[in-house]
């Protein structure tokens, strides 16, 4: 307990004293993407001279010549699309690709100097017009005139916007002014402040990749003075690595801008990796650690030592190794720290020079079976079971013959405790695994009640499987036969059921209807509820119903009354609603009409009696 | 013997006071009355299936009786002061429509 405190203050002193490192570099793949899209970038049909740019520009940050009919297009491309009247910016590209192409023939530039010249001394320039104007004067290789004045513009421009993006802009111009460009300085600290910190881990400004690719590299054009921290450097350099996923050319371009001028700087960040594969064997221990900057270039000075400081196995937390120096490598940047170690996962901390990383490692070992016995036993332990003994990898000299009142047992010992051990019967397509429960000192033991376990009488294949992530041979063992008869049991085990097939179709039940009662009870009920019709007219009839007053008016009324209830009564036998509507409405407008000429005839013709009585 | 005494009595004062046309409205009145006992005797006795058909006959018979009813007290001229404005004729014509609308609905429910 009191070592692991001492170690743990060790280790806190280290990290105290030495600046971490950024988790990776631009790898060879990043590389080989960046190419593919600058590549692209040139071969597209654009309008564009910025995409040009971007690709050319791309090309040689990569250290890539350009293969020579690419060049002799853009060029021609370059040369088609530029005119000296265009604006600040594509002049800018135009120029500036011109510069990277190193094209044969010349573009025309007449009168681009003056267009520059009088944009750097009008007020309404933009920070933005007045970087490109020095850019383009600064590629024509003229000198930049009246300084003071630009300078004037630039901070009466920050006055009314003084965003980051504006300053990068200023920085730019400021590194081109010179002596006169030390008036940007006193901004510096106010520029480092505004970047934002993402999780403790990565750092940049408020606007993105280009935003925060314009102000490192205008800040890293003033080395002495861009307070810039070395942690702040590795922050800067996570996030432009987090960023290797972009797809663009103007991205891939700031990208590049951004990491190549990091990594030339003082404060360029240290990335210790291991190279090639994470984990080796106990009989090739070389664990091969690359240290290089950002770009995956050896370090300038090559720092030292390079010591791997501590290395502890993650199972127990064990030390096992301590202030190891490392052997130089093939590459100048590779170095070999021989992890001469039990199989095992180790966490390894690695000093490079005033750097450190920690790294995660495996060891993978060989394994061994010792010990291994196999037999049967009665499974209420009456006797005392017979095993026989066989040494890997020779198979059982008899054919096991059980029971269904017997157990299979095994037993063995293996050289390190591993993750899965497993005895496998099989008998054609049928299997069934036992898992090893583990004893002690590395013992394992399987006993595998037949009664219980297995299905079904029939010869079985016994077989021995271990494996585990770290070690170098996985073992699967046929051990031998065993041939087993169940009292009671099926010899032939049925096929495996297709569980995976249509089920029977689903066919909707209705509701059985209920009994209908007799048919003459029916009738007999529907007769009777006729009867009162006629009691009805028995009853009219004794009070005389008189049909005095009928006119041939009343005939349309009838009929249309009639027929709508004749309607109802299709309706009823097959009629829909929708049909019986349709019909309805002009039956039922005759009848209404024909009602209404016949009530107003009554009513007219009732009147004169009223006012009689 | 009371109670034929006024039975008798009562029938005596409708048949002389009660007017034709108010008669011959009791007398369809009477009809609905007995053709939905029988039904709900027929409910009774045999079950209500199917459900539906027994429910729309014995709702005519009741909606046609209501209607009746209806009929018969705007036609009747004792209750003239209620039902100012509106004409016999009117009633009739109102009591017909009522008809048309519920048959309509009856048949849909019938099955």
């Amino acid at each position: 307990m009191f070592l692991k405190r001492i170690l743990v203050f060790l280790i806190v002193t280290i990290f105290a004293t030495s600046h971490a490192s950024i988790g990776g570099y631009i790898c060879p793949y990043s590389r080989k993407k960046f190419l593919e899209i600058a590549t692209r970038a040139l071969n597209t049909n654009t309008e564009d001279i910025s995409v040009i740019y971007f690709g050319a520009n791309s090309f040689k940050l990569l250290n890539e010549a350009l293969p020579k009919d690419l060049k002799t297009a853009s060029c021609e491309k370059l040369n088609k699309l530029f005119k000296p009247t265009a604006d600040l910016s594509t002049l800018f590209y135009g120029l500036s690709t011109n510069k990277l192409l190193g094209c044969d023939s010349k573009l025309s530039v007449e009168g681009v100097v003056k267009i520059a010249q009088e944009a750097l001394q009008s007020d309404v320039s933009s920070v933005l017009d007045l970087h490109y104007a020095s850019e383009i004067l600064t590629l024509l290789g003229q000198p930049l005139s009246n300084q003071q004045k630009i300078v004037q513009l630039i901070q009466a421009q920050l006055k009314t916007d003084d965003s980051v993006l504006n300053l990068g802009y200023a920085l730019h111009i400021a590194a081109l002014l010179g002596n006169s460009g030390k008036f940007i300085i006193n901004r510096i600290e106010d520029i480092v402040v505004q970047a934002d910190e993402v999780d403790g881990k990565l750092l940049q400004w408020e606007g993105g990749l280009s935003t925060t690719s314009q102000i490192l590299t205008g800040l890293l054009k003033f080395p002495t003075s861009n307070q810039l921290t070395q942690v702040q450097a590795d922050k800067l350099g996570n996030y432009l690595l987090s960023r290797t996923t972009v797809q663009t050319p103007k991205g891939v371009s700031v990208l590049l801008e951004a990491v190549t001028a990091l990594a030339a700087s003082k404060i360029s960040p240290v990335s210790i990796s291991i190279a090639g594969p994470t984990s080796v064997t106990v009989n090739k221990p070389e664990l091969r650690i690359q240290v290089t900057n950002i770009l995956g270039q050896p370090l300038k000075p090559t720092p030292s030592p390079v010591v791997a400081q501590s290395a502890t196995r993650i199972a127990d937390d064990v030390v096992v190794l301590a202030k190891q120096p490392l052997s130089p490598g093939t590459k100048e940047s590779e170095f070999i720290l021989p992890l001469k170690l039990e199989p095992g996962f180790y966490k390894i901390l690695i000093n490079a020079g005033t750097h450190a990383a920690t790294l995660n490692a495996r060891v993978l070992g060989p394994i061994e079976i010792k010990n291994f016995e196999i037999g049967l036993s009665d499974a209420d332990g009456s006797s005392v079971p017979k095993l026989e003994k066989i040494t890997f990898p020779n198979k059982c000299s008899k054919i096991l013959k059980g029971d269904s009142g017997q157990n299979l047992l095994v037993k063995f010992t293996l050289s390190q405790q591993v993750h899965q051990a497993f005895l496998r019967l099989s008998a054609g397509k049928k299997e069934i695994i036992f898992v090893a429960g583990y004893e002690s000192n590395n013992q394992y033991k399987i006993e595998a009640d037949l009664g219980q376990e297995l299905p079904l009488s029939d010869t079985f294949t016994i077989e021995l499987i271990i494996g585990d992530s770290i070690i170098t041979n996985p073992i699967r063992w046929n051990v031998g036969n065993i041939e087993v008869k169940l009292s009671g049991a099926a010899t032939q085990s049925v096929g495996p059921k297709i569980i995976r097939s249509a089920k029977p179709e689903i066919v909707h039940m209705f509701r059985q209807p209920d009994k209908r009662p007799a048919e003459v009870v029916s009738l007999f009920f529907t007769a009777l509820t006729l009867t009162p019709f006629l009691v009805l007219l028995v009853s009219w009839k004794k009070i005389g119903v008189n049909f005095s007053n009928f006119t041939p008016l009343a005939i349309p009324f009838h009929l249309g009354f009639g027929a709508i209830l004749g309607l109802f009564a299709l309706f009823w036998l097959k009629l829909n609603m929708f049909a019986t509507c349709a019909y309805l409405i002009p039956i039922g407008g005759f009848t209404f009409f024909a009602g209404q000429r016949l009530l107003s005839h009554v009513a007219k013709n009732k009147k004169p009696e009223k006012a009689d009585k | 013997m009371a109670q034929t005494n006024v039975l008798l009595k009562f029938y005596n004062e409708y048949s002389a006071k009660t007017s034709r046309k108010l008669k011959v409205i009791d007398a369809y009145l009477f009809y609905i009355l007995l053709t939905g006992i029988i039904q709900f005797i027929y409910c009774i006795l045999v079950g209500t299936f199917p459900f539906n058909s027994f429910l729309s006959g014995f709702i005519s018979t009741v909606s046609c009786f209501v209607l009746g009813v209806c009929l018969r007290l705007q036609v009747n001229p004792e209750n003239k002061n209620q039902f100012y404005g509106i004409s016999p004729e009117r009633g009739f014509a109102d009591f017909i429509f009522a008809h048309c609308i519920l048959h309509l609905v009856v048949m849909n429910f019938i099955g």
